[in-house]
């Protein structure tokens, strides 16, 4: 009898869970190249917190160039979490449209960074045009592929990276950077709006000698299209990348979704998360699955945005804003 | 030349040519192999050539040698020009073919970027239904519409009481628009008549179609042919029962559709407004507030029979505590043709409670569109002079309209579209329409009571009834010509004549109406 009640308790209380949970839907505005990363992510995500809670979480994506996402959410694109290429976009939304506070990236570990990148070539196979460093991507002839710094994240970081190379190599002469970077957006035939478009300029329409590209990007290219089609070249010097991810307070209030939300950002750092990063060829913070996937990327010496350009303020004011350097040098 | 010396030629001219030939031959076989050694030229009879020809020979057969060098490296260099033609030509179709990739690209990266801009783009929409500016996502949109009516009056047998005339009705420009997906409002001016003045200025919340809250001036829901629209109207003018209805009137209102438009309702607090008044009026005359509502069912709207489809009833009411001071009063009944056959004597003020009820139903099937309505209107008045005293007064009205669409478009309370708007180049004449109503209105027995008089006989009618038989031109959905005859009676008139109630008004009216 004792055994038959309890049993029926447990139904019963099973029921009433099932019967109280609820379906979430979140909206994650990321930037262009996260795609597969975060279809896996969301599966992943989506299992954990049914596991924990009884929940039903689906996330809907939406990709773009990262300044383009920005000025979505602070034109009213209702996120509830925002991963995107820089924290600039971040702050941003934060200064634009006061969505989320200012102090929004100490909230999360390493800068809510919970991956970074960095930036090299995708050459053609057999790298017919010998492109081995910044000096060859620089050369007249060659034709290289990089998408628009006005609206993509990746692009800035391409521009940075080319930049901080020549300022290692002129001695930190800006005026002989700009002119090397001014050299290389004179190899650069189409802008495209964001990394995902550039790829497809690069890989799928046979356009250019060289795409400069996230690094995770550059991997996903191979593995999509095949080894037999493309090389990848590491430069001697590249940027270190760092994406961040933020919830979006005001709107996951307005949603009711802030704890979700804020679960969904911090899952990006634990075991699983960390993991899926490292498969879709991001360099994860973790130790652990840093070790595991150390061995598909190379090495590479990186330098940061705060150290060579003085922080993404600085870096933007100077050479992406309206007027800004970018602006001075790429005449379409 | 002798014939030893001619000999000795030949046997020279031999040794040049089996050098030569063996040169071509080793040219031939094998490029840039030395030529094979050709021995010296010996007759049959053991002589052989003298120094001079031998050195002569080995001289040529050096020359030939060269000769066979060069034309080897010309054929080497020839070669090398091909290829590297060849491989500009490579470069150069490379090069084009990365030049249409790269305009195929661009191309394509404009038409993504034009795509993603027409999404923004605002719309622009001009119709049959006026101008209409709207964001993309549509939750801002103002648009522009417009009545306008030019009407002429003739009365026959009217002692030159009436002109006869032309007059422009109503001009009004109707500007509404939404804001924020579910804020409308609207602002009419009227510019017709002889004063300018604003017939409505209102913003309405739509929360749901069934939950909407509207607040400012508009039209009070009462009357059933008062709440129908000006341009679709039988007549040129409303009836008598709409004499006894409010008109435009200040406040809010909650109301909404029910169903899908079985029922709709309206329930709101407004300043109150005196019968068949409110158009000029900004300003509450009193300290009260009327309640005014209505239902309205269409029971078989959404059903499969058709033929009830268009069978709406319903009831509306308004209800005002404490309504007072002389311009409480309504300022007068007035007759199709405008002219006035009923006031309130000098000196009588409303005085007290007043409240109006109205059933109201209409029909539409096909052609066919009836349309009838009942009012009390009972108002509480007191008289400032002597005698002194106050009654409660009760006026009624009714009215029953019905129109025939002769060429088959369907007639609706919301007007009739010509299913072939008017082309003659193309044998089209638009949409036709005959008209006909019945009209009555009565005012309270005791408003002439000789002891305590609210209105004198003398000046006034106590009852009129008329009837109106018109044609409707439909020529397209914006443009309309009415043409109609009203024929109205009075009872209780004693007064002189010629005076409006005097005898019985007959008038002719014709209309040019634009509606957009």
């Amino acid at each position: 009898m004792k055994i038959f009640l309890t049993i029926l308790v447990a139904l019963a209380f099973s029921r009433a869970v099932a019967a109280d949970a609820k379906d979430i839907k979140l909206l994650n505005v990321s930037y262009d190249p996260t795609r597969e990363l975060y279809q896996d992510y969301n599966a992943a995500f989506a299992k954990y917190w049914n596991g924990k809670t009884g929940d039903n979480v689906v996330v809907a994506q939406s990709h773009g160039g990262s300044g383009k996402q920005a000025q979505s959410v602070i034109s009213g694109l209702e996120a509830d979490v925002v991963t995107l290429a820089l924290a600039y976009d971040i702050d941003a939304i934060s200064q634009q449209a006061q969505l989320l506070p200012a102090n929004w990236q100490k909230r999360l570990p390493d800068n809510s960074t919970p991956y970074t990148s960095t930036i090299v070539f995708l050459v053609r196979k057999g790298n017919p045009k010998h492109i081995k460093d910044w000096d060859d991507v620089v050369k007249p002839g060659i034709v290289v592929v990089t998408p628009n710094p006005k609206t993509s994240g990746g692009a800035r970081w391409n521009y940075l990276a080319a930049w901080a190379y020549a300022l290692d190599k002129y001695g930190h002469d800006d005026a002989k950077a700009r002119d090397f970077v001014t050299r290389l957006y004179k190899n650069v035939p189409v802008l495209d709006s964001g990394a995902r478009g550039a790829t497809t300029t690069f890989v799928e329409r046979g356009i250019g000698d060289v795409l400069l590209a996230w690094e995770n990007e550059a991997y996903l290219a191979i593995k999509q299209f095949g080894a037999d089609k493309f090389d990848i070249v590491t430069p001697s010097l590249s940027i270190l990348a760092e994406p961040p991810v933020a919830v979006v307070d005001k709107v996951a209030k307005k949603h009711g979704t802030t704890e979700v939300a804020q679960a969904y950002v911090e899952y990006l750092y634990s075991d699983e998360g960390q993991d899926i990063a490292g498969r879709n060829f991001y360099r994860p913070r973790n130790e652990k699955a840093a070790a595991k996937y150390a061995s598909q990327f190379s090495p590479v010496k990186l330098v940061t945005v705060d150290s060579v350009f003085g922080g993404w303020q600085k870096a933007q004011k100077t050479h992406f804003a309206d007027g800004g350097i970018f602006d001075q040098i790429f005449q379409p | 030349m002798k014939l030893n010396q001619l000999i000795l030629a030949s046997l020279a001219g031999w040794q040049f040519v089996l050098p030569v030939s063996a040169a071509d031959d080793a040219a031939t076989n094998a490029l840039g192999t030395a030529p094979a050694e050709i021995p010296a030229y010996t007759a049959a009879n053991g002589a052989t050539a003298n120094p001079a020809e031998t050195a002569e020979l080995e001289a040529l057969k050096k020359e030939i040698q060269e000769l066979g060098q060069k034309v080897q490296a010309l054929e080497q260099q020839r070669a090398l020009d091909q290829q590297a033609a060849t491989n500009v030509a490579i470069e150069q179709t490379q090069d084009i073919d990365q030049k249409v990739r790269v305009l195929a690209r661009q191309r394509e990266l404009d038409n993504e970027a034009a795509a993603a801009a027409a999404k923004n783009q605002p719309l622009v929409k001009l119709d049959s239904n006026g101008f209409t500016l709207a964001s993309a996502d549509t939750n801002f949109a103002i648009s522009l519409h417009g009545l306008i009516q030019l009407d002429s009056r003739t009365f026959f047998d009217d002692h030159n009481l009436v002109n006869n005339g032309f007059l422009l009705r109503r001009a009004r420009p109707i500007i509404s628009g939404t804001v924020f997906h579910d804020f409308d409002f609207n602002f009419t001016p009227d510019f017709g008549g002889s004063t300018v003045q604003i017939v409505d200025a209102y913003v309405n919340y739509r929360y749901r179609p069934e939950l909407q809250l509207e607040a400012g001036k508009f039209k009070s829901p009462v009357g059933l042919e008062q709440l129908q629209s000006d341009a679709n109207l039988f007549f040129n003018e409303r009836s008598l029962a709409t004499d006894l209805v409010p008109n435009r009137d200040l406040g809010v209102e909650l109301h909404g559709d029910l169903f899908g438009g079985v029922a709709s309702y309206a329930a709101g607090i407004f300043d109150g407004v005196s019968d068949y008044n409110g158009t000029t009026v900004n300003v509450d005359s009193d300290n009260n507030k009327a309640f005014t509502g209505r239902v309205f069912l269409q029971p078989l709207k959404t059903s499969d029979l058709n033929a009830l489809k268009g069978f709406g009833f319903g009831v509306g009411g308004s209800y005002e505590a404490d309504r007072n001071g002389a311009t409480g009063l309504t300022p007068g009944y007035t007759t199709d043709g405008q002219q006035k056959f009923f006031t309130y004597a000098a000196g009588v003020i409303a005085n007290g409670r007043h409240w109006r009820v109205s059933p109201q139903g209409y029909y539409y099937y096909g052609p066919f569109g009836v349309l009838g309505e009942y009012v009390i209107a009972d108002q509480e008045v007191s008289r400032t002079t002597a005698p002194l005293g106050s009654a409660d007064l009760r006026n009624t009205a009714w009215e029953v309209s019905a129109g025939w669409v002769l060429t088959g478009e369907d007639a609706t309370y919301n007007g009739v579209t010509p299913r072939h708007p008017f082309d003659p180049r193309k044998g089209q004449w638009g949409a036709w329409q005959v008209v006909g109503r019945y009209e009555e209105l009565k005012v309270d027995d005791k408003t002439f009571a000789a002891a305590l008089p609210f209105a004198v006989s003398t000046a006034s009618a106590s009852a009129a009834h008329a009837w109106s038989v018109g044609l409707n031109w439909y020529l397209n959905k914006n443009i309309r010509l009415n043409t109609s005859f009203a024929h109205t009676a009075f009872s209780g008139y004693t007064g002189a004549i010629p005076a409006v109630p005097a005898q019985a008004e007959n008038v002719l009216f014709t209309r040019i109406q634009l509606a957009f």
